[in-house]
């Protein structure tokens, strides 16, 4: 661990793949955009004597907004989906999610870390797997959002039309799944810049940079297990 | 045939009769030219024989249908088919209306077109709908199997419709899921009675059945959104809205959104064929739309006058909470908690480097 007064060797891993950087980046901007139009066109607030007064289409430009949005959202949730599976060690679904012995153990780890019980910061490369648990149900509530999205959008498209009565019966509880699906995001949102911060300050491993530049700092002494 | 003559045609004007054959060509989505070979089959095809049913329902359907105020279509209607069986209309009752049921399925085997109006309940074996003392569920298997086509006029037919609503005690459903057959489903709180018209038009003309949408709907009268043939549309990409009913917007006739409009969610010709022939609809008048061609609008798409339909998810003892209140309490507890979180690790160090003085080693 650091202490004060020890000098401790970093070397730098590489871990994140431009392809990943590139999908972070563009699905947490996508999600802002969608987040904030999304709210507009849920409740668009008292904008009538403003609209009364100088036309400019604001819903109609919102909505355009969320849409062009909701294209490179579903763009990034794709080559999300194909690093997955064919992405670098750290990247597969094999890395982060709780399926064999190794992950469950780093899934109890992180959640005494979180809870202050252990001050034994764990050295992984990758993702912990509590973080990983919680991005994979992420990206199938992206799924969600996107087939939901789509049904709304594209009702008289052949295909959609028949995914979205087989997996949502009617346009209107699509609408209502996307919505109640929408908490979940601003709910991340919060969770995963607070959580993103805290690491930043509890280990030198720079992870905010390295969603830039793809590499994070381990002590030079410390082996992943 | 004959029974028509050429220059009044069931008692209508051959104007009026041009005029409704060009209304429901329209309606079918069919260029002007179409009209006379629409004309043509309606004059010249055997009158296809048809069993009305009536089961768990209003009778709004027929009497939409009927609509006084512009008899001509519903005489048309009526001269169209020929109603071999139809409980609100024929002049029979208790036997001898069974006994004509049963002479007609005999006789037109095959060859009938069975309309459906009203749900069909399936709880403890169909009992809480009987007639002649059959249950609607047997008489519909019965009418339904040996039809030539099978019609649900109506939401209730089509999706079980009010009786199917939450708890729906009866076990309603509509009548696609009960017989193993092709059903065109017409639905509406009453549906449009064009769209009735020019389906059967449709059958007559072409002699197989309009395309169907997912839901079997014919594709031409619920293949647009509500939304995307509204007059007040601009009104929406303009985000000039009505905030309650009565305030000077609604007075100006803006957008109905917030009161609970579900156009942007429904398929409907309504905003185009209109109702009554008088070009008056719902959103028109400044109601809002409620979805009524939908699947389980009335759960769904009520309450009718807000944006999205009230869910219960149990909540821990029995309490029912809103879905949509969950999102916001867990959002705002996220917000608590990460507060918290990071006090508890302020805290946490500020002991830590008191404590830590004492035992220098871990
Ligand atoms: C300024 C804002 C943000 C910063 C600094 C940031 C930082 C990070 C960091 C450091 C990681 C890697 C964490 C780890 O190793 O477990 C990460 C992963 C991730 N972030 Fe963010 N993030 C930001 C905004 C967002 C937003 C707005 C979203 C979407 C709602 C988002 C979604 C994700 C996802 C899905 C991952 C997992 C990456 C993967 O494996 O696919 N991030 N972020
Ligand atoms: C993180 C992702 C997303 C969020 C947070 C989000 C949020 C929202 C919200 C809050 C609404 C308003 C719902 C209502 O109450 O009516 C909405 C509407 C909508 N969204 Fe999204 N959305 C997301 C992704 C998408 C995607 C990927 C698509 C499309 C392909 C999409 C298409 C739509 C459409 C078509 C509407 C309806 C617009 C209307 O009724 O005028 N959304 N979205
Ligand atoms: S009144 Fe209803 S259907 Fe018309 S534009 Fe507004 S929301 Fe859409
Ligand atoms: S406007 Fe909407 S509620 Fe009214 S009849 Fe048409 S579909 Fe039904």
């Amino acid at each position: 661990m650091t202490k004060k007064g020890k000098e401790i060797l970093y070397r730098r891993v590489f871990v994140w793949s431009w392809a990943l950087r590139v999908f972070h980046w563009s699905f947490a901007l996508s999600c802002a955009v969608l987040l904030l139009t999304g709210i507009y066109i849920h409740y668009p607030p008292i904008t009538t004597k403003w609209a009364e007064f100088k036309p400019q289409y604001l819903m109609a430009t919102l909505r355009y907004y969320h849409f062009a949005a909701a294209y490179v959202f579903m763009a990034a949730v794709a080559v999300r989906l194909y690093l997955l599976f064919f992405g670098n060690r750290y990247e597969r679904f094999t890395d982060f999610l709780p399926i064999n012995r190794r992950n469950l153990r780093s899934l109890w780890q992180s959640l005494k870390f979180y809870l202050y019980l252990t001050d034994d910061h764990e050295w992984r490369m990758g993702h912990t797997v509590l973080a990983g648990t919680i991005y994979f149900l992420l990206f199938l509530a992206a799924i969600v959002m996107s087939l939901t999205g789509l049904y709304m959008l594209y009702p008289d498209v052949s295909w959609i039309s028949k995914m979205g009565v087989a997996l949502f019966g009617s346009v209107q509880m699509a609408r209502f799944i996307h919505y109640i699906l929408h908490w979940c995001f601003i709910f991340f949102v919060i969770v995963h810049l607070y959580i993103a911060i805290w690491n930043d300050f509890k280990a030198p491993e720079a992870i905010i940079s390295g969603a830039f530049s793809g590499s994070k700092f381990m002590p030079a002494d410390v082996k992943e297990d | 045939m004959s029974r028509i003559p050429s220059l009044r045609i069931g008692g209508l004007s051959r104007r009026d009769f041009l005029k409704i054959c060009t209304i429901a060509t329209a309606t079918m989505g069919l260029p002007v030219e179409m009209v006379e070979k629409v004309a043509a089959a309606v004059k010249s095809s055997e009158r296809p024989p048809v069993i009305w049913l009536h089961f768990m329902e209003c009778t709004g359907c027929t009497e939409s249908l009927l609509r006084s105020s512009h008899p001509p279509l519903a005489r048309l209607i009526l001269e169209l088919i020929s109603l071999e069986y139809h409980e609100t209309l024929m002049a029979g009752a208790g036997a001898q209306a069974e006994e004509a049921l049963k002479a007609a399925l005999k006789k037109y085997e095959g060859r009938y077109i069975c309309v459906v109006e009203g749900g069909i309940s399936t709880k403890d074996g169909g009992i809480y709908c009987q007639i002649g003392g059959r249950t609607a569920l047997e008489i519909m298997r019965e009418v339904g199997e040996k039809a030539g086509a099978v019609i649900a006029i109506g939401t209730c037919a089509s999706f079980g419709g009010v009786q199917a609503a939450a708890p729906n005690p009866t076990g309603a459903v509509g009548v696609s899921q009960v017989i193993h057959r092709p059903v065109i489903n017409i639905p509406g709180c009453p549906p449009n009675p064009y769209n009735f018209l020019s389906t059967v038009l449709y059958i007559l003309t072409f002699g197989h059945p309009p395309e169907l949408d997912e839901l079997s709907r014919p594709k031409f009268a619920y293949g647009r959104r509500i939304h995307d043939h509204c007059e007040r549309r601009p009104h929406f990409d303009e985000g000039r809205f009505v905030e309650s009913f009565g305030d000077p917007a609604h007075q100006k006739g803006y957008c109905l959104y917030k009161v609970g409009c579900k156009g942007p969610v429904t398929y409907s010709n309504c905003s185009v064929v209109r109702f009554c022939d008088v070009g008056a609809w719902p959103v028109g008048s400044g109601h809002p739309c409620m979805g009524c061609t939908e699947p389980n609008f009335w759960d769904r798409m009520s309450p009718f006058y807000e944006h999205l339909p009230k869910i219960y998810i149990p909540a821990g003892g029995g309490i029912r909470a809103e879905a949509e209140k969950v999102g916001k309490v867990a959002v705002g507890a996220a917000a608590a908690v990460v507060a918290a979180h990071a006090a508890a690790g302020v805290i946490k160090k500020a002991v830590k480097s008191v404590s830590g003085q004492k035992s220098s080693e871990e």
